[in-house]
């Protein structure tokens, strides 16, 4: 597996010690609160409603257990014993101690880990698809492509202080399980007519107040001309983004201001000048290290006479939560942290360190993050599959809800973040304990409910089957709904079904929303499916009659 | 972005504004510590002939653009460019497009800088710069040279291990 070398690491010390001075100052009263929060937003450091909050990077999603009983360590020693796993590869700690946070990060240094532009302003945390090198048809393993772009984008001199921040998604697999194109920039991994790898770019997509879906504005960039591109697309932002107005400093405001096609026109007229540079050229011996570094360890499996266990509770939840490996003889588990009425995504310091147990066990001691704030075991066998789960039920992590409507992702909302209009876990639980009926959780089967307490937007509500946004109406927590989102196949932004629903009303509106897609639901279709079919109509008539 | 910090936000925009319009340097020392003139985009286009004559600098504001002095660059005796505004990130690409694109020969002056933007102003092309007030008594080579490693190319990397 990938680890930093001891250059690397050098490197992460040195911010460390950089920021440590940068604190100093301000505690000192030499550095100025706003000229501060620049700053620390730069090394993840947030002022919270109560406390500070770090965010910690996963780069592309890919954990092994040393790091992740480093994380658990961290929330023992300098929080309270739990961290939350974020919508993109990220973990948050939200009572972090000012005075320990250079600490903090020197030790989470010296396990390759860090808060480097996991905020501010500046090339975010880059994502790829949880499942990279593991599901049949990909294209190409997506992570030593963004292990390159996010070196690159490091502390990089001229775009550090873009007009806002910027998230990069990279995808190779089939289906999209990053949302590439509801980011700032997404990549596909694609391969051109002679067989050539490269990229589609898509640039300007987003969600928050204005959601948009990302234009191509390259269909195909050669891969060792993809840093030079992603650089002239940074540049035009950095020179004619908008930084005037506060509320249009993402670069899909950019974008649809130009128009895609001007935008892609500067953008290509400028890396016309840049790409034969022999220096912007993707080092290929690099690529092909980090190619062995990322290579699966695990060969075909020939497992003689298996047949697996028959267990009632184990036949659903592998129903829901295990998913076919490319290679023979494996299987890919997935492990929800979610439970009723604690936050998605939030994991104890004591879970953290049975996952790591588990994947040392059975997973090659590496882990995945997603997007839907669950935990990846890429590489479990297909024999040993039962006995995963047997632990994971004795741990309390192998609920049945999982990969079900009961698995909702939702923000930390009003209880913990400043920023919320309104209450995200609360109303997830009362979803919960709606639909608290097994056989009719299995029936309905895979539909997203996605919360967020506000405009930014954090559990990307708008690409879910059910999307509910909080906000305030005459002093009261209204959730305005939307339906039918999707990012896996193609990507669409959820229809607005109407007015703002009352806080006490939400929960029966998504009961009218899930029973009008049961009863109009033919065979294996999707929520999706079937609103395309039917419409918003009977939808609307249901929850507003 | 929270409201509380929005405000933050843009307080400090206003105060950045207000400071630009109190600042505006009309003359700067090189390195050399000659006292150079310093005229506006707009004058240098303008009086083009006139002002190539006596040996003035040009100061340039984040929102110009750069692209108007681009041939006119060998007439130029230096050029300015104002970082006061410490989250306003375009005169970075400003330094690239002038030193390494444009291959501006003369001095890159960064002014009203920031110590913790040193080393963003340096690599970027800056060749020269001259701190905001209240940086004093701070190790600049903390800011300016503070890494070992750097996994990009830019205008200026000297002293820095090249990863890429």
């Amino acid at each position: 597996m990938y680890q930093y070398s001891a250059e690397d690491s050098k490197f992460l010390v040195e911010r460390v010690d950089q920021f440590e001075k940068q604190l100093k100052r301000h505690l000192d009263g030499d550095l100025d609160a706003a000229k501060f929060r620049s700053l620390r937003l730069r090394n993840g450091l947030y002022m919270e409603l109560h406390a500070h909050m770090l965010r910690v990077a996963i780069p592309y999603g890919t954990l092994n257990t040393i790091q992740l009983r480093a994380l658990a360590d961290v929330a023992d020693k300098y929080d309270r014993g739990f961290g939350h796993f974020t919508t993109r590869q990220n973990i948050q700690y939200n009572w972090i101690e000012l005075s320990e946070i250079a600490n903090l990060l020197r030790e989470l240094s010296s396990v390759g880990l860090h808060a480097i532009q996991t905020s501010g302003k500046a090339t975010r945390n880059i994502t790829a698809d949880p499942l990279s090198g593991l599901t049949e048809g990909e294209i190409a393993d997506a992570r030593p492509y963004c292990e390159l772009i996010r070196r690159w984008f490091n502390l990089h001199p001229e775009f550090s202080w873009l007009p806002g921040k910027f998230k990069i998604a990279v995808n190779g697999a089939k289906l999209d399980e990053t949302a590439l194109r509801v980011h700032d920039l997404g990549l596909r991994l694609v391969r051109n007519k002679e067989g050539e790898l490269g990229f589609t770019v898509y640039v300007g997509g987003g969600l928050g107040a204005a959601a948009m879906v990302a234009a191509e504005t390259a269909s195909f960039v050669p891969c060792e001309d993809i840093l030079s591109y992603l650089e002239s697309a940074m540049r035009i932002y950095n020179l004619k983004g908008r930084r005037d107005h506060l509320k249009k400093l993402r670069i899909k405001f950019l974008v649809r201001e130009l128009g895609a096609e001007e935008y892609s026109r500067l953008v290509y007229e400028d890396w016309k000048q840049t790409r034969d540079d022999p220096k912007l050229k993707l080092n290929l011996t690099h690529l092909s290290e980090l190619k062995k570094d990322f290579a699966l360890p695990i060969k075909p499996l020939v497992i003689e006479g298996f047949e697996d266990k028959v267990d009632f509770n184990y036949s659903i939840w592998k129903k829901n939560n295990v998913r076919a490996h490319k290679i023979s003889g494996y299987s890919i588990v997935n492990v929800s942290l979610t439970k009723l009425g604690t936050a998605p995504g939030d994991a104890t310091s004591e879970q953290m360190r049975i996952l790591a147990d588990l994947a040392d066990q059975y997973s090659y001691s590496e882990l995945r993050t997603t997007k839907r704030q669950t935990i990846v075991f890429p590489h479990v066998r297909k024999d040993q599959v039962f006995d995963l789960w047997q632990s994971l039920e004795k741990y309390g992590l192998a609920s049945p809800h999982q990969g079900t409507l009961a698995q909702i992702v939702a923000c930390p909302g009003g209880d913990y973040c400043d920023l919320a209009k309104a209450v995200s876990i609360p109303i997830a639980t009362r979803v919960q304990q709606r639909f608290d009926d097994m056989d009719k959780l299995l029936d309905i089967g895979d539909l997203n409910i996605n919360i967020s307490g506000c405009e930014n937007s954090c559990a990307h509500h708008h690409v879910a089957d059910i999307g509910l946004l909080g906000m305030q109406k005459n002093g009261e927590e209204h959730y305005q709904i939307t339906v039918a989102g999707e990012t896996l196949h193609d990507t669409v932004i959820g229809k607005k079904l109407g007015p703002s629903v009352s806080g006490d009303n939400v929960v029966d509106a998504v009961e009218d929303i899930v029973n009008v897609y049961l009863d109009n639901r033919e065979e294996e279709e999707k929520f999706t499916e079937v609103f395309k079919r039917i419409g918003i109509k009977p939808f609307k008539e249901r929850v507003y009659e | 972005m929270s409201e509380s910090n929005e405000l933050t936000a843009a307080s400090a925009t206003l105060e950045t504004k207000v400071a630009e319009s109190r600042t505006l340097d009309t003359s700067v020392l090189n390195k050399d510590n000659e006292r150079i003139e310093l005229v506006s985009v707009e004058q240098w286009i303008e009086n083009l002939d006139e002002l190539s004559k006596l040996g003035v600098g040009v100061i340039v504001n984040p929102s110009d653009d750069v692209t108007l002095l681009k041939d006119t660059l060998n007439d130029i005796t230096l050029i300015a460019l104002d970082f006061n505004n410490f989250d306003d990130g375009r005169g970075y690409s400003q330094a690239y497009l002038l030193s390494k694109r444009w291959q501006y020969g003369g001095e890159i002056i960064g002014i009203n800088a920031h110590l913790d933007q040193l080393q963003f102003m340096l690599r970027s092309g800056v060749t020269s710069y001259k701190l905001l007030e209240g940086y004093e008594g701070f190790d600049e080579l903390d800011y300016s040279n503070g890494f070992s490693i750097c996994y990009q190319a830019a205008a200026n990397n000297s002293g820095l291990k090249e990863k890429f």
